[in-house]
């Protein structure tokens, strides 16, 4: 413990050097004046479709305010030559609208249409009686299904409740519904007359006994989501130039070499290195949700995890990288890869299951003020630990001088560092737990998988989906395998088999496990079923087996040169299989 | 003049060797991908006419109440199942075995205001589909109401395409596909040029032949030409996806004069601190400073991509020679400079 504080200590004692004196200062102006402008900016609103549509206007049919429309006024005749033109998109004569059959004369009616919308409502609010402005006004109900048969009854009261109410009114005095239901139009048009264009956000859409009116009704945008996010995640991205450097600079100056000489292990080298920057976060996360008036404790269990998912994830990024340039696309990668396994999902909830494997999720939900069971919990936030766990054992075992100076092939490093973290002695329970370890990164990828996929037509992308998730399974299951096979340290092919059946043991396992904790938090998602395969035991077992020793007798047999055809074969064997399955191939 | 191009093959070479390049492009194709899933898996939430319309959505309706009003009407011709209940007992029983999936308690009196409970199921996510199906048909039957008060709505008629997602794919995806490879350039030549000052190469580079100046001027433009590439390669894909960019030459233009913009500010910053950890952290604070400030400049970078991209009338080159001064005052302070930025002791 204590060494890792004095690399802590020596690690602040860096970073300080970095800026002092002059260069303190105008780092320092620099990062003001970010934070001013960024103050300014915000305070001019925010509109990206500034004069996107150009719309000619008679002089009667007063101002189209809207910084969408670049506004033109035009007597009718010029406004239908230019209309035909396509110097302007819509003609906006009096009561009258006219506009073009193609797209972007149709956008700029369907943009016109929806500022008229609310002139209107604006216009009838103020000339007319609120009960005769907005006639109809709904309340919300949700209601749960019943564990039994039997219906609660619930729907029935709230309809007696509604007659009765209606019915023993007398016709002079007003129904208390609308009594209490006017204030709500009150308030509701009082934001409407305020807004600006972006609404307002609200993480439910409409919570139970909510009286919504349909003309004033807002949907929800996931703006909390991407607003919680940035507030939390943004800072900790900042850290990683740091973080990452501070690892390149001890190889320039060859200061490694002198660091591992001395009796410190390379765990405590890392650990020290990271925890300054853990530190750093943590204090981040108590002071936004202070600002924030969040729950600090519940906080730090969310994004603690979190913390050290970024931190691991930019330690891969710090031992594989060679260059310059390798540095800033790894840790482009490196951003994208996390922005997409957290703040995607996140993005979806409420509106799908999915979203509870990113914990930014749980941190929605606890601002939502609602509450999370521990399978909740423990999904979104194991995968964070175990990939915390992997980068730091395999950083651990790579941590020496010859495999971080060292330059070679990308494929040939990752080899490397494989073949490194397995321990030589206990050949069998290292590829067992490599299975198991590197179950979140292969479900990271499948996640971005889906992403990409998402651009291609439907049946397409579920059978590039398909594709994917396979081929990144066994090679998660063999990588192992065969970097034993190359280096020679297993030769018979009774070891392959052996091992082959131990990695399929530890992939299927854990992916059960992981299965398991889904099926208790999540109900429905395609995705997620067809990623995960379906539900039987032992014949998925015998499954995997039979796919990954094919893998590794091919590439026992005709060397690892031709291991990318041994991965396509075993592929194509389990892609089969999950075709079959799924019941697309009788 | 060969010099210089022998400089820029290097330069470029440099970046296809190490891969890096495919990286970048996986790293785009990433960020395209992400944001067009959110295009069209959330923005359509937040348009509830399009929502109908896009998207094949089957909701059973259940009514209980007054049954013959105008609402059921608007319901079918919003495509929705309406299923009529008698009494609130069975609908309650084919709303919990799963038969209809919301239900409407619609009162039996028409006068005056009419207050409506709907039932929709816990879960939230389904809950959010079926109302934003159901708000099209209310607002409706909210008009159809008002005119039954004597309030005559104007415009009802004005129907169009609901244009949320086509101004989020041209005002916000379109502009970041198409200046993320600038703000890469920048990250390249930082790194180009403070990798030569650490690794003390560019002393070796300096007693060749060729100038300080020619050495950068090299750097940059080789950035700039990925800029090039990037760029138009994110045109054909989006081609491909059917979104099409109007005024492509100009669009690609304005993304190399925004390049080489972000290029200069990069080596210049690069040539201060003179390493890699310092100069990206203040490139990157930078840029936010840049941004902000582009977005009070009419039109800014994004809207006027923007804006030629769509096709504005109204938009053209005239825009874009307003963005030619501060590149050239940029480029010419940057060349005058450069020598003595080098020879200066690094910011301490």
């Amino acid at each position: 413990m204590k060494s890792i504080l004095v690399i802590s200590k020596r690690e602040v004692t860096r970073l300080r050097s970095r800026f002092r004196g002059k260069s303190r200062i105008v780092v320092l102006a620099v990062v003001v004046l970010s934070v001013v402008i960024s103050y300014m900016v915000s305070q001019q609103g925010f509109v990206l479709s500034k004069d996107f549509y150009a719309v000619g206007v008679s002089p009667d049919s007063g101002v189209t305010a809207d910084e969408r429309f670049n506004v033109i006024t035009l007597d009718p005749v010029d406004g239908r030559m230019m209309l035909d033109e396509e110097s302007i998109d819509i003609y906006l004569g009096g009561d009258r609208t006219e506009y073009r059959s193609d797209q972007r004369s149709q956008y700029a009616a369907g943009a016109l249409r929806q500022y008229l919308e609310k002139r209107e409502l604006i216009r009838i609010a103020n000339e007319y009686d609120i009960d005769k402005a907005f006639p109809l006004r709904i309340e919300v109900n949700h209601l749960k299904a019943p564990e039994g048969d039997v219906g609660t009854g619930a729907l029935v009261s709230l309809w007696d409740v509604m007659e009765y109410a209606e019915t023993s009114t007398a016709p002079a005095t007003m129904p208390e519904a609308t009594v209490t239901s006017n204030t709500v139009v009150m308030q509701q048009l009082d934001k409407f007359r305020g807004d600006s264009r972006l609404p307002e956000f609200k993480a439910e859409f409409a919570s139970d006994k909510e009286i919504i009116i349909p003309s004033l009704m807002s949907p929800p945008i996931p703006l909390a989501q991407v607003i919680i996010a940035f507030c939390y995640v943004v800072p900790i991205f900042f850290v990683s130039i740091f973080f990452t450097s501070s690892f390149m600079e001890e190889k320039i100056n060859r200061k490694l070499n002198i660091l591992l000489s001395t009796p410190v292990t390379p765990f405590q080298i890392i650990m020290g290195k990271m925890l300054p920057y853990i530190v750093y976060s943590v204090i981040i996360t108590i002071v936004i949700t202070l600002l924030l008036k969040g729950n600090v404790l519940l906080a730090l269990a969310i994004f603690i995890p979190i913390t050290l998912f970024i931190l691991s994830i930019y330690l891969t990024v710090a031992l594989l990288y060679r260059t310059f340039k390798d540095q800033t696309f790894f840790s482009l990668l490196a951003v994208s890869v996390i922005t997409v396994y957290l703040i995607y999902p996140s993005m979806f909830s409420g509106v799908s299951d999915l979203s509870s494997i990113s914990p930014l999720n749980l941190a929605v939900q606890m601002y939502k003020g609602e509450t999370f069971g521990l399978a909740e919990y423990f999904l979104a936030t194991t995968p964070m630990y175990l990939v915390f766990s992997l980068s730091m054992l395999v950083g651990v075992r790579v941590f020496n001088e010859e495999y971080l100076m060292g330059f070679r092939p990308l494929y040939s490093k990752l080899g490397e560092a494989i073949y490194l973290a397995i321990d030589k002695n206990h050949l069998h329970l290292s590829v067992f737990f490599l299975s198991i370890l590197v179950i979140p990164v292969v479900f990271m990828v499948q996640l971005a998988s889906i992403v990409i996929a998402f651009n291609l037509p439907m049946p397409f992308a579920l059978l590039a989906l398909l594709v994917i998730a396979v081929i990144v399974e066994e090679v998660a299951k063999s990588a192992g395998i065969a970097v034993l096979l190359q280096k020679g340290v297993i030769k018979s092919l009774k070891d392959v088999l052996i091992l082959s059946f131990i990695a399929a043991l530890g992939f299927f396992l854990g992916e059960k496990l992981l299965l398991y904790i889904a099926m208790s938090v999540i109900s429905e998602s395609m995705f997620t079923a067809a990623i995960f395969g379906t539900g039987l035991l032992v014949f998925p077992l015998i499954a995997h087996f039979v796919f990954t020793s094919i893998v590794c007798l091919m590439t026992a047999r005709f060397g690892v040169k031709l291991y990318p055809v041994a991965i396509l074969t075993g592929s194509v064997v389990h892609a089969l299989y999950n075709l079959y399955v799924i019941g697309v191939i009788p | 003049m060969s010099r210089f191009f022998i400089m820029i093959k290097r330069e470029l070479k440099s970046l296809t060797k190490e891969k890096t390049i495919v990286l970048a492009i996986i790293i785009q194709l990433f960020l395209a991908s992400f944001s067009s899933v959110i295009v069209v898996g959330l923005m359509s939430f937040c348009d509830p006419a399009s929502i109908g319309q896009n998207t094949r959505i089957a909701v059973d309706v259940g009514i209980v109440g007054d049954t013959h009003s105008r609402l059921t009407g608007f319901l079918g011709e919003r495509n929705l199942r309406v299923t009529v209940f008698a009494d609130a007992a069975t609908a309650e029983k084919a709303f919990y075995y799963g038969h209809v999936d919301t239900v409407l308690l619609v009162p039996k009196s028409n006068t005056g205001v009419v207050n409506m409970k709907l039932i929709l199921p816990e879960l939230d996510s389904k809950a959010t589909v079926i109302l934003m199906v159901l708000q099209e048909p209310l607002k409706m039957y909210e008009t159809y109401l008002r005119e039954m008060n004597g309030i005559e709505v104007n415009y009802t008629n004005l129907q169009g395409k609901p244009p949320t997602t086509y101004e989020f794919l041209y005002s916000l995806i379109v502009p970041i596909l198409m200046l993320f490879p600038a703000l890469l350039a920048g990250s390249i030549v930082i790194d180009t040029v403070s990798e030569e000052i650490e690794n003390k190469t560019l002393d070796t580079l300096r007693s060749a032949p060729v100038s300080f100046n020619e050495i950068l001027a090299a750097k940059i433009f080789a950035a700039v030409v990925v800029v090039f590439v990037q760029c138009f390669t994110w045109t054909m894909l989006l081609r491909l996806n059917s979104v099409y960019i109007q005024n492509l030459g100009l669009v690609l233009l304005f993304c190399v004069m925004i390049g080489t913009f972000i290029s200069f500010g990069a080596a210049i910053i690069a040539l201060c601190f003179k390493d890699r950890e310092r100069s990206q952290f203040v490139y990157s604070i930078a840029l936010i400073i840049t941004t902000g400030l582009s977005y009070l400049l009419n039109p800014s970078p994004f809207n006027l991509i923007a804006r030629l991209a769509t096709g504005d009338h109204y938009t053209g080159i005239h825009h874009l020679t307003v963005y030619l001064i501060p590149l050239m005052l940029l480029g010419v302070i940057f060349f005058i400079w450069s020598e003595k930025l080098i020879s200066a002791k690094s910011i301490n």
